[in-house]
């Protein structure tokens, strides 16, 4: 079955109440969409433009009484929505898992569909078909895997002394207009109330001064540290194409490397963040 | 909110480093500050006084104290305030000594630091709250971990009081080192003869409930309120059951295989045994290390014997939980072998005297068995080598203490008296015989100490020399024992039959384990800490739990009775009451912020966090937050720095409290 | 005259280990640079990382985090908490260029007086070293009050209102 037979025959059989999924516009962009009836099933697609993680609306969304939230997720979708089950957010008997084979989504959904269009997370993508789901529907193809343009840039800045990166990161973040684009794409940022918006004591300044924005990214991608699932949508979200991803890259190759952990792969898992280990490293500790 | 600032000058201790006048004028232009003052001496009565009057005359909301440390004068000030009204939680201590003018020496600095100290003190005052201590119930039972003369102490003082104990003891019996003494140090009394009615005490005391060759395995909970699971090690015999006959253990085979712990390797003992025979409870135990029915299944001769079928090989460990009040942790020492470098220690060993290699070197407590009358010789000192009369003993003291390069930097207190002791004994018994001791001080610092040491020299002949061993080799029988007289300036050889080394009172090994396990701090010798050496000794910084003996630092007899008791006074302070007033200084959720993550549950190291669904009228659940249960909630403010929006704060450390310290060092 | 550049280090340290191990530095009388200021928590645990940039922002050019030894907390495992959260935010500071020639860790217990001695100095020194957080400092702008100048400035307001 296809994806929109698959769906009519869910919210027949109200399997879910509704489904969150992806349709094209009137402008032919590929956009999030909630299908709520038959008419509205049919219209679910999922192609190389499905870029959207719509975990997310699972943050947002009041729960239908008595019935589930169906969504169309792709592999980093899953994952996001593994972290919420893990985070007590949602749970497994709430959701309805449409799972999608995926191959490769754009970073520009203004483009074409090609090698140098492909995210880069497509080419490390393991989760191609998902781990979990309660139907899968689509087909596996092959594509191009795209340069990992952003491994380089990590190194550059790597092998620059303290005061060189703190001047990248200085210059980065001067750009940042406090849109909060990247909280809000985010899944994993539900909190009711961010820390940036408390303001007894207000640790985190809202303006956009400098001040304030290194300390937004900084504290951004550390409440994130354990706890990204890597879909990159911050970064295609920001208007201002500040290089975000980097930071929370490079904390999640910390949790795989030092921990060997990697967050919603497996939604009973016990998190990174909140266990310790009294063999964890300690030799930057005098 | 009106804040009094008062600035003490401690006498000199302050007022030398820190210009204390000045400080006081610069704290009284900071916005808030309606009083400030400053005066001598704080904590005294003129000058809780002086704050007294200050609160009711100038209205004050809160107040600031430039003192010594938190640690020694907060409760006072927290007590005169709330004395005359003020919330003692809107008290705030800036350490103007131990953190500034008792380590700085440069007046300007130091003065300008204690400016900064209690600047951030009032900034941080102003978000402070009033707060009530929470009451929670108290458990009027007290567990003794160690059967030691320490452990009997204090158990007997809290019985006898009244209150029911538990005292836990790792060996098949209890007693301790004490019961393998010949003779104690200055009375010369019998150590068992002053033990064992103690001992026997316990036993038959209705409020003791003894858990001898058992362990501690696992404390939760905290003061008053803890739950300790005690492991009861499986003697293979039925308690109720046995008579203490001996049969079982007089018939065992395996004679000659199993070293003696209590005669410290000098002899052996059977596969079954009691330590010694006066072992309180005189129940024996199986090696199962050594034991033929253990090994092969054969044998059972103790289970043929057994009059009453006391013998079950089927027994397993058992666990106990118990409700306990208060802890006494009395696990005492042990002696450092120094043979050859202990496995992972960072210690050398003194290989050099021969100790492990030549049978005739022995330590102190070797000495007491062979001295003692119910020990392997019977009481006659003979040489473990070939059970001769030694006519020249050397006795060494300092062996592994008073040296940092090789041993321990600290002094074992009670190695100069049983030296001493051990020489008079030898004369005592070995008429003619010859008895030397190395020293490098002689420390007899107790009643009737000096006398007795100088009672071993001018009465019994014992030669002291002042002066090192450096090596001590094995030539025609004879242990060549190579020295020097640094008062004469001469080097000195003896040939001496026997040699008694006086080595280090070292900590348990287990009890840095045991410390971790009860939250209490521990150095790095492994000698539990008490909260101030000078005047609170027996406590630890973990409310209900005290020490005694020599599990806290080298001492002797008297001295580790002593602090038995006042462990078990201690203990019977926290029982004087029904409700324990604890700090609240807890942790309270903020229930419209929170997102119900619950990574503040997984961090919260005594599950005090739950899981609370809000409901609307008709039970639908709205939403599900996490909830803080301030009896269990011990205040560590972990989950407060995981939760990403701060919806659960810790009360006293709030986010604005320390805000306002971190924002106050933009002026420094 | 040239004024000696002296760095500001604030210290964060827990009740029960480290702050009790600079008592007994105090109580033994042993000698400190007067550099730092030591903030109090009742663990390591209750360190957010978020209070480290708070102090780099208001002028400190070194911060020290203390607390007990591992298997000592006087709350089980605060500090093993503490701990995995440092090693993230360790990383994250150091590819953003703030290194541990300002950010440093330790683990005093309260017997080791001496120890806290050689943390404090060799921070304070290291840090002398290295220079005052101009980076950190470029970003109070001239049209941006500091947090300072802010301060400064409600303090003529508050003058008011505490008569």
């Amino acid at each position: 079955m296809n994806l929109a037979e698959t769906a009519k025959d869910i919210l027949k059989n109200h399997k879910a109440e509704f489904i969150i999924g992806y349709s094209k516009g009137r402008d032919g962009r590929t956009k999030p969409f909630i299908a709520k009836d038959e008419k509205g099933a049919e219209k679910l697609v999922f192609d190389h433009f499905s870029v959207n993680n719509l975990a997310v609306y699972l943050t947002r969304m009041e729960k239908p009484k008595g019935g589930k939230i169906g969504i169309v997720a792709k592999g980093c979708d899953v994952r996001a929505v593994n972290a919420l089950i893990q985070e007590n957010q949602i749970k497994r008997d709430e959701v309805f898992i449409i799972g999608v084979n995926c191959s490769g989504v754009v970073n520009d959904i203004d483009g074409e569909w090609n090698k140098e269009n492909t995210q880069i997370k497509c080419k490390y993508c393991q989760l191609r078909t998902p781990n979990i789901y309660d139907i899968l529907v689509g087909e596996l193809e092959d594509f191009e895997l795209p340069e990992d343009g952003q491994q380089l840039l990590m190194t550059k800045i790597e092998n620059m002394n303290a005061e060189e990166r703190f001047e990248f990161w200085q210059n980065e973040f001067d750009k940042c207009i406090k849109c909060y684009a990247c909280r809000q794409v985010c899944p994993l940022c539900y909190c009711e109330q961010c820390i940036v918006e408390k303001s007894m004591p207000q640790w985190i300044e809202t303006s956009a001064s400098a001040r304030g924005n290194f300390a937004w990214n900084l504290i951004r991608a550390f409440h994130l540290a354990g706890r990204c699932i890597g879909c990159h949508e911050c970064e295609r979200a920001c208007p201002m194409d500040l290089p975000i991803t980097l930071l929370t890259r490079k904390m999640g190759m910390l949790a795989g490397k030092e921990f060997g952990y990697r967050h919603g792969m497996d939604p009973s898992q016990e998190t990174l963040i909140g266990s310790y280990n009294i063999k964890d490293n300690e030799d930057f500790i005098r | 909110m009106r804040i009094g600032v008062f600035t003490c000058h401690c006498g000199e201790n302050i007022g030398k480093t820190v210009d204390c006048p000045a400080v006081s004028k610069a704290v009284a232009d900071i916005p808030g500050v309606v009083h400030s003052e400053d005066y001598k001496y704080m904590c005294s009565d003129p000058g809780q006084n002086l704050i007294k009057q200050a609160i009711k005359e100038k209205n004050l909301d809160a107040v600031v104290v430039g003192s010594c440390s938190p640690h020694m004068h907060e409760k006072t000030f927290r007590k005169a305030c709330s004395s005359v009204g003020i919330n003692p939680y809107m008290v705030e201590i800036a350490n103007l000594r131990e953190h500034c003018s008792w380590i700085h020496d440069d007046i300007p600095s130091a003065t300008q630091k204690a400016l900064d100290l209690l600047r951030f003190a009032i900034e941080r005052v102003k978000f402070n709250e009033a707060l009530t201590p929470i009451k929670v119930p108290v458990t009027k039972r007290a567990l003794v971990i160690g059967g030691g003369i320490s452990g009997i102490q204090a158990s007997l003082d809290i019985a006898n009081s009244g209150f029911e104990v538990i005292l836990v003891e790792k060996e098949p019996s209890i007693g301790g080192h004490m019961s393998q003494l010949s003779e104690t140090f200055p009375t010369l009394d019998c150590s068992q003869c002053i033990l064992t009615p103690r001992m026997v005490e316990v036993y038959q005391h209705p409020k003791i409930k003894l858990m001898s060759y058992s362990e501690v395995e696992n404390v939760e909970g905290f003061i008053g309120n803890f739950i300790v699971k005690i492991r009861k090690k499986a003697r293979y015999v039925k308690d109720e059951l046995c008579t203490g006959c001996g049969l079982c253990f007089q018939k065992c085979p395996i004679k000659k295989v199993a070293l003696s712990e209590f005669d410290e390797g000098l002899t052996t003992r059977p596969a079954m045994y009691v330590p010694f025979p006066q072992a309180v409870p005189n129940i024996p135990v199986i090696d199962k290390s050594v034991c033929t029915y253990f090994k092969n299944g054969k044998c059972q001769m103790c289970k043929k014997v057994c009059g009453r079928d006391a013998i079950d090989f089927e027994q397993q460990d058992t666990f106990i939980e118990e409700n306990i009040g208060a802890i006494i942790i009395a696990t005492g020492y042990k002696l450092y072998t120094i043979d050859k470098k202990p496995e992972g220690s960072i210690y050398e060993g003194y290989g050099e005297y021969g100790y492990g290699k030549y049978r005739d070197v022995i330590n102190g407590l070797q000495f007491e068995r062979i001295a003692s009358a119910s020990g392997p010789t019977s009481g006659e000192i003979l040489r473990p080598s070939d059970k001769t009369v030694p006519k020249k003993i050397v006795f060494i003291q300092c062996v592994g203490s008073r040296d940092e390069s090789k041993g321990f930097s600290y002094c074992s207190k009670i190695c100069c008296m049983y030296t001493a002791k051990h020489a008079m004994l030898y004369k005592h018994k070995v008429h003619g015989g010859e008895a030397y001791v190395f020293y490098m001080d002689i420390r007899a610092g107790g009643k009737m100490y000096e006398e007795f040491v100088r009672r071993a020299i001018e009465e019994d002949g014992v030669k002291y020399i002042r002066g090192r061993v450096s090596r001590i080799y094995e030539e025609n029988g004879k242990l060549i024992v190579k020295g020097e007289d640094t008062i004469a300036g001469l080097k000195v050889e003896i040939d001496a039959d026997m040699v008694v080394l006086a080595t280090a009172m070292i900590a348990q090994q287990e009890a840095p384990k045991l410390a971790q396990m009860l939250g209490v701090p521990y150095d790095k010798h492994g000698f539990l800490q008490e909260v101030h050496p000078k005047l609170r000794p027996v406590e630890t910084s973990s409310g209900g739990i005290f020490l005694a003996g020599a599990c806290h630092s080298p001492r002797d007899i008297p001295e580790s009775v002593a602090m038995a008791s006042a462990a078990a006074a201690k203990a019977l302070v926290l029982f004087g009451s029904d409700v324990l007033e604890r700090e609240p200084v807890v942790a309270r959720v903020n229930e419209s912020t929170c997102a119900g993550c619950f990574y503040c549950k997984k961090v919260c190291a005594y599950n005090a966090i739950e899981v609370k669904e809000i409901k609307d009228r008709q039970g639908n659940v709205l939403k599900v937050v996490a909830y803080v249960n301030s009896g269990l909630c011990q205040g560590c403010g972990t989950c407060n720095a995981t939760c990403p929006s701060k919806s659960v704060e810790l009360i006293g450390f709030k986010d604005d409290q320390i805000y306002a310290q971190i924002h106050a060092f933009a002026e420094v | 005259m040239e004024v000696k550049f002296e760095p500001k280090i604030v210290a964060f340290v827990c009740n029960w280990c480290t702050y009790t191990g600079a008592d007994l530095a105090g109580t033994s009388r042993l000698k400190q640079q007067p550099n730092a200021r030591l903030i109090r928590v009742p663990c390591t645990g209750r360190i957010d990382p978020v209070f480290i940039i708070k102090a780099f922002e208001n002028g400190a050019d070194g911060v020290l985090v203390s607390g007990c030894h591992p298997g000592d907390c006087h709350y089980n495992a605060g500090n093993f908490h503490a701990r995995r959260r440092w090693i993230f935010f360790k990383s994250l500071l150091d590819f953003v260029g703030i290194d541990s020639s300002r950010l440093f860790f330790s683990w005093v217990s309260a017997s080791e007086g001496k120890k806290w001695v050689d943390v404090i100095n060799n921070v304070i020194d290291t840090v002398r070293e290295k220079g005052p957080f101009n980076a950190y400092k470029k970003f109070n702008r001239e049209n941006y009050k500091s947090d300072a100048e802010l301060v400064s400035a409600s303090k003529e307001d508050s003058k008011i209102n505490s008569e």
